[in-house]
């Protein structure tokens, strides 16, 4: 039989069977299914008179009601943000102190080059990464709770009208919420999302949600130059990224990746109590990740920070006569109308490439100081104010994704070219907001 | 007997399925999700912004969106 006949006699079938049974053979096999399903369970199951009203019903009442839906949707994802900082503190405060006792020891070590790697290079740059830790470890465990309670299906059914309203699917909600944790783990769930322009959007928007990884440089920064108010310009941060994300999406969704949007009919599961277990399986499978990058890539970058501060042998460490001054010195310029156009933050940003959290830990390691008091290095050795902290903040949160979200971008889209525009866009855009709030807020606060 | 579409249902109605209409991807879904003729369903409620809703069907909560409900014929019991 050739091709075209096997379709003619497909479609006789069709026809054939759709005149026997009135109907399309997907409904029947599905009714048929059910139709088991139900005759089976009548013969075993006793069933409660009257419906019972099941706590989960309860809980929705309150939960996803009209009025108190939103309100508290962000009263949750507020209060998780407290929780993560408030609890941090203290425990961040034991790390720093660790690592201060550790540099003392490191700086009576002979010869002077090898103190300098340990006491500057090693325990300065790892140490500063490795000082979060509790924040990031704390809001994974957040992040488990609610996903293993049952609230992120709620969020997705509170959020798809929003959602729907940027041309997006209630499904991009949870890549999206993950993405706070991971962005490369966010852009691996994209695959649940079945509509191809759905998809797309979502994997390109993702990383502004702003990762763990990015964490660090908020806490740092807002520490040191927002003491007052840390919590709220950290969640700042976080909503900056989710607004950009939307102006994105609708803009993509307009413009290069035009057409509708797939369907949403989706279980909202009974509440669950979270495990103690399953909490901790979730936490640690997403911040293993964060502990192997620092114990490889962010290790190996510390070192070689350390070197190219350190070469031609010689200059002062960390001097713009290093070779990693004269690779910030060509770069700060065109960071200048942003307000950082110093070439220590330039070379932090090119290392931040490699894995975001680097930002702080090349710092660390230029500076040679770890932890708590690196955010005051910061403020002292680079003349910022909080404006100039800010705007690079909103830089780190924006600008390109770090080198194995793109690497899952080019995996996942199968494509050079959505991963090149994916670098490129999100420096673009990083640039133009970064400098608008340097320039505009300049002229509010002097 | 009147037949309207789920989406016409008020919170805590009930209705019985009569036909699936609309096409594709949605469809195969909404059987898969045990959406079929005959099955039982109560409207439960409507999302906070007025879309998606929530439904009960075969003894658990689901949701879709109005437009996918409105593709939904039920009769009222």
């Amino acid at each position: 039989m050739s091709r075209e006949e096997i379709l003619r006699a497909k479609d006789r079938s069709i026809t054939h069977l759709r005149g026997i049974l009135g109907d399309d053979a997907e409904t029947v096999i599905a009714e048929e299914r059910y139709g088991f399903i139900s005759g089976l369970l009548r013969d075993v199951l006793k069933k409660p008179p009257i419906e019972r009203i099941t706590l989960s019903d309860k809980i929705d009442n309150v939960v996803i009601n009209r009025w108190l839906g939103i309100p508290l949707f962000l009263a949750l994802m507020y209060g998780m943000f407290q929780f993560v900082f408030t609890l941090s503190v203290p425990l961040m405060g034991w790390i720093n102190e660790l690592f201060g006792g550790l540099a003392g020891y490191a700086s009576g070590v002979s010869p002077a080059w090898l103190s300098s790697l340990l006491a500057n290079g090693i325990i300065g740059g790892v140490g500063s990464v490795l000082i979060f830790i509790p924040p990031i470890f704390l809001l994974f465990i957040a992040i488990a709770i609610l996903e293993d309670c049952g609230y992120m299906a709620r969020a997705a059914f509170i959020m798809d009208r929003l959602m729907h309203k940027i041309r997006l699917h209630g499904r991009s909600f949870i890549p999206m919420i993950l993405g706070f944790g991971c962005n490369i783990a966010a852009i691996m769930a994209c695959r649940t999302i079945e509509n191809p322009k759905d998809r797309l959007t979502t994997i390109l928007i993702n990383p502004f949600m702003s990762c763990g990884a990015r964490l660090p440089i908020y806490i740092l920064l807002a520490g040191a130059f927002f003491t007052a108010n840390q919590g709220l310009v950290v969640f700042s941060m976080y909503l900056i990224g989710i607004i950009i994300a939307i102006i994105m999406a609708l803009v993509l969704r307009r413009s290069i990746l035009k057409g509708p949007s797939g369907h949403f009919v989706m279980e909202l599961p009974p509440y669950r109590l979270p495990t103690v277990t399953g909490v901790l399986v979730h936490t640690w499978e997403r911040g293993r990740q964060f502990l192997i990058r620092a114990g490889t890539v962010i290790f190996g970058i510390v070192v070689l920070v350390w070197l190219l501060s350190s070469l031609p042998w010689g200059v002062e460490y960390a001097s713009a006569e290093s070779v990693i001054g004269k690779i910030g010195s060509f770069i700060a310029p065109v960071l200048a109308p942003a307000g950082f156009g110093q070439w220590e933050a330039a070379v932090s940003l090119v290392f931040g490439f490699l894995t975001k959290e680097v930002v702080v830990g090349t710092m660390g390691a230029m500076f040679g100081v770890g932890g708590g008091i690196l955010g005051g290095t910061i403020a002292t050795r680079l003349g910022w104010t909080p404006l100039v902290a800010f705007a690079f903040m909103v830089f780190c949160l924006l600008y390109v994704p770090c080198v194995a979200a793109l690497g899952t971008i080019r995996s996942e889209t199968n494509s050079w070219k959505w991963t090149g525009f994916a670098a490129v866009y999100t420096t673009a855009i990083a640039w133009i907001a970064a400098t608008l709030i340097f320039q505009i807020g300049r002229l509010f606060i002097a | 007997m009147t037949v309207k579409t789920l989406n016409d249902l008020k919170c805590g109605e009930r209705g019985r399925i009569v036909k699936i209409g609309g096409g594709g991807s949605i469809r195969r879904r909404l059987l898969d999700m045990g959406v079929v003729p005959g099955s039982e369903v109560k409207m439960e409620r409507v999302a906070p912004l007025g879309d998606p809703i929530e439904i009960k069907v075969k003894g658990y909560n689901l949701s879709l969106r109005r437009k996918e409900a409105a593709s939904i014929q039920v009769e009222a019991t």
